[in-house]
């Protein structure tokens, strides 16, 4: 079969991307961690390592505008490259956010913080869990698990909402901690916009298998019901 | 071994020598076929050499020539510079009444010519008789030794080194005696004949051509077999079209081609419109397929961007495909017209004379051309007549590289016209 | 018939026969005045035999014959009351290899106008046509140069002055691009834009970038399995490379055919 230059170069660059989304797995991790424990050094280290996350990025997305101006792709392979480009995006997108966790970690230093961390884990791992799979899905250009996944975007909104009143009441509770309880709006904010991004991969995956785009979104309400 | 043997590239020393070897052996072989090229071009040189050398050889060289009468005593001018009345008046005082009146039969003397008159006189009166000639080189090489056998031999002639070819050969008609001869007859008879020959066979052989290249269909049967035949009447012996010619131009075609038809009185049909349109059944056939040659080699792309706009086939042909072939064409009429021209044994079946004085009138008149006129010189045993042959090959060379150099600026033209 | 006004010249179940042997089964097309459609398709599978079946070209060729229409101005092209001649004035052709004739430029153009029965001014012409081929500057400091003195862009771009020379409403192109070099390639295919403005554009192309980057609409060719010529797909070019609906343009188009 010809193109054995495209197929190779291609499979290259997939690859990278999911090296890229593991890093991101792994940052995530980390940064909630040193929430967790309050490792200040740690969270130095997370956050200085978005700098081998965006580095990655900037490789990946020059390999497909190469591969682009090289080999001339057309419909499919197109396509493919054009949903990488994105992927590669949404992934140092996703690296921000868990740097920005970590540089809450850092905001808050030594303060006595009471935040409700079972519910940010919680978020934290499911939300990995999903791009995790996610990526698996782009990868293998499965359109039917992509469409699953953005449902489970669901439980991720509860455990917001559920965070997010802890958050206020504790910061009616104990007003000198504002400051800090405020930063942890921020951590749920970024595990909840970092699930929004699975699903805009997942939406990439269905335009790979049918060129069709369109939005997919769990029940997104944004209205919150204090 | 050859020290400028070209550097061979191999891997290890084994193959290397082997290669080496084998190179060599192809370089040699491949200098040999050049040698071999080169020689066979030198022996077609050496050959046309030959020819050339052989003609001009016997065109001129040492004559030793007696006067019957000395042309000193009928007049103290030279004879060419004489008028009618007085060339007239010589002739009346030296000949006897009888031969006056032959003389006499198609006008007075005065009425003719007075290249006419001179040729009588010399022919009649003085009667120069070459009695000893030679080529060339011995020319050239024996000078002295001619002049002194010459002296001891013939001690009233003169020896003079005489051009065979010159003008005054060119202008007289044909004679008995080899002094006087001329070709004048001979060359205006092959080239209205020829002439002929081209206006007929050119426009019917081109126009055949172009029926069998664009409008015919090519895989028809009729057309193939139209095709074979051709092929093969080129190939068929010239003297074949000689009884053809006799057959259908001079008995068949009586009334057309002596001019009957058209009021012309006491011709039968061996005239030179017969010689020409025979001579025109040769050379079709080479014509044809020359001319088929070239309108094939006419590259599609050209008829095809000429359709494209909208051209009907005719129009097609006419600014494009004719244009094109003709340098192609050109030269293939070339080649036939030499071969026309020189063509003896038709001629001699349709009626070619080989003795006339007259110069052709026309289309209806007899004629004699210059391959029967050399023909018939080569056979006399006088070698003055050799000379005078040899002379007329070379208006003959000389009228056919004419011809084809009128053909090669016509094809030029075409060429260049762009 | 109900044509819309907006196809120029279509085909309905148009067959073509080299005695025999079919070339091409069953092609129905239409094509849209004004613009550039580009058939493609690989090598053998009946594209040029097609296009030259626009404007009768296969008439030269002794043993080809067709079946089905193909309907310009409401009429099919095929039947023998047709003017093949005329109807070669309409629908102009550029081919693969530039052609022009061994005269010179002005008189390249001015031929064919004048055989068809130009009367008016042949200066004009010749200037109006090499503008249009965007050839005018190159060579208006000498048209009687000979035409074969030209570059080969500059050639392809004589013998489209030439079929713009007669007026006619549509130009068929065979390759035309085939054996320039790549700035030749792009000034054509940029040629081609202005053109269609105010003719229609038929090409054939073995390039599928120039495909891509050239025409409105595409239609792919392949060969079906007794190796007579299909249509596979026909639909406007940015649908035809971003999301082709058939399997075998795919294949083709990402190379992955064979």
């Amino acid at each position: 079969m010809p193109r054995n230059t495209l197929n190779r170069q291609l499979n290259m660059v997939q690859d990278e991307i999911l090296i890229l989304g593991s890093m991101v797995e792994q940052a995530t991790r980390a940064a909630v961690g040193t929430l967790k424990s309050r490792d200040l050094r740690e969270a130095k280290l997370v956050f200085e390592q978005d700098q081998i996350i965006n580095e990655k990025r900037f490789a990946i997305e020059n390999a497909i505008l190469i591969l682009m101006a090289t080999q001339q792709p057309m419909a499919r392979d197109l396509r493919t490259l054009a949903a990488l480009l994105e992927v590669n995006t949404e992934l140092e997108r996703m690296g921000d956010y868990a740097k920005g966790i970590a540089k809450v970690t850092l905001r808050m230093g030594e303060a006595d913080v009471n935040l409700p961390m079972v519910e940010i884990d919680q978020m934290s791992e499911l939300a990995v869990g999903m791009l995790h799979r996610a990526l698996g899905a782009f990868i293998e250009e499965n359109a039917n698990v992509a469409v699953a996944i953005p449902k489970e975007d669901d439980r991720i909104d509860e455990l917001f909402n559920t965070a997010y009143s802890k958050i206020l009441h504790e910061m009616v509770a104990n007003p000198s901690t504002i400051d800090n309880v405020n930063l942890a709006l921020w951590v749920i904010h970024n595990l909840e916009r970092m699930a929004d991004r699975v699903s805009n991969i997942c939406e990439r995956t269905v335009f790979i298998a049918t060129g069709e785009l369109f939005e997919m979104d769990g029940m997104d309400e944004e209205d919150l019901n204090v | 071994m050859n020290p400028m043997k070209p550097k061979t590239f191999g891997s290890n020393q084994e193959m290397q020598d082997a290669e080496k070897n084998f190179l060599y052996r192809r370089h040699q072989r491949a200098r040999l076929a050049q040698s071999v090229f080169q020689l066979t071009t030198l022996l077609a040189v050496i050959f046309l050499a030959t020819l050339l050398v052989t003609v001009v050889n016997k065109s001129m060289g040492y004559v030793v020539v007696e006067n019957k009468v000395n042309p000193a005593t009928l007049s103290d001018r030279p004879l060419s510079e004489l008028n009618n009345t007085e060339l007239a008046q010589i002739l009346r005082e030296n000949l006897r009444k009888n031969r006056v009146r032959t003389l006499e039969r198609t006008g007075f003397l005065e009425d003719q010519s007075q290249s006419t008159l001179v040729q009588l006189v010399e022919a009649e009166i003085i009667q120069p008789e070459v009695v000893e000639s030679y080529n060339l080189f011995p020319s050239l090489i024996n000078r002295s030794k001619i002049k002194a056998d010459a002296a001891v031999s013939y001690p009233n002639a003169k020896v003079e080194f005489r051009y065979w070819l010159n003008g005054v050969f060119l202008i007289n008609s044909m004679a008995s005696q080899p002094e006087l001869a001329g070709v004048r007859s001979a060359l205006l008879g092959s080239l209205q004949l020829i002439l002929i020959t081209i206006l007929t066979a050119f426009p019917i052989g081109v126009g055949a051509a172009i029926y069998l290249e664009e409008y015919a269909s090519h895989k028809s049967r009729i057309n193939r077999l139209i095709q074979t035949n051709i092929d093969n009447l080129a190939g068929v012996p010239s003297i074949v079209y000689g009884i053809l010619g006799l057959a259908l131009f001079v008995r068949a075609l009586q009334p057309f081609t002596s001019g009957a038809l058209f009021g012309v009185d006491g011709q039968n049909g061996r005239t030179i419109l017969s010689a020409g349109l025979t001579m025109a059944l040769l050379i079709l056939p080479i014509l044809i397929i020359n001319a088929q040659e070239a309108i094939r080699s006419v590259p599609d792309s050209l008829r095809q961007a000429s359709y494209g706009l909208g051209a009907t086939r005719w129009q097609t042909i006419w600014h494009h495909v004719l244009p094109g072939a003709m340098p192609g064409i050109l030269t293939g009429t070339i080649l036939a017209i030499s071969r026309a021209i020189g063509e003896t044994a038709p001629l001699i079946v349709v009626g070619a004379s080989t003795f006339i004085t007259s110069d052709p009138t026309g289309p209806f008149s007899s004629f004699t051309a210059l391959p029967i006129q050399i023909y018939n010189w080569t056979t006399r045993p006088q070698p003055a007549f050799q000379h005078i042959a040899a002379a007329a090959i070379l208006v003959l060379l000389i009228a056919l590289l004419s011809l084809n150099a009128v053909a090669i600026l016509l094809r030029n033209r075409f060429a260049k016209r762009v | 018939m109900n044509q819309p006004s907006k196809y120029v010249i279509e085909t309905r179940g148009l067959n073509i026969f080299y005695g025999d042997f079919q070339a091409v089964k069953d092609i129905s097309l239409q094509f849209e005045r004004n613009r550039i459609t580009a058939i493609i398709g690989p090598s053998g599978c009946g594209k040029s035999t097609v296009l030259r079946a626009f404007n009768r070209m296969n008439d030269f060729v002794p043993s080809a014959h067709a079946t089905g229409e193909v309907l310009y101005h409401d009429q099919n092209i095929n039947h023998p009351s047709v003017d093949a001649v005329q109807l070669r004035r309409l629908i102009g052709m550029v081919f693969q290899k530039p052609n022009p004739f061994p005269k010179s430029i002005y008189d390249n153009i001015a031929w064919g106008a004048k055989m068809n029965g130009f009367r008016g001014n042949t200066d004009d012409l010749v200037e109006e046509t090499l503008r249009q081929a965007a050839l005018w500057n190159e060579v208006k400091d000498n048209l009687k140069k000979s035409a074969l003195a030209l570059s080969g862009g500059q050639q392809q771009r004589l013998c489209i002055a030439r079929a713009l020379a007669v007026r006619p409403e549509i130009i068929l192109m065979d390759e035309p691009c085939s054996a320039l070099d790549p700035i030749a390639t792009l000034k054509i295919e940029d040629l081609m834009r202005e053109l269609s403005q105010n003719y229609t554009i038929i090409i054939v192309t073995h390039n599928m970038q120039q495909a891509a980057r050239a025409s409105d609409y595409t239609s792919f060719f392949t060969m079906d399995t007794d190796r007579a010529g299909i249509m596979v797909e026909y639909n406007e070019t940015s649908l035809i490379f971003t999301k082709p609906k058939d399997q075998r343009t795919e294949d083709y188009i990402t190379g992955r055919f064979g």
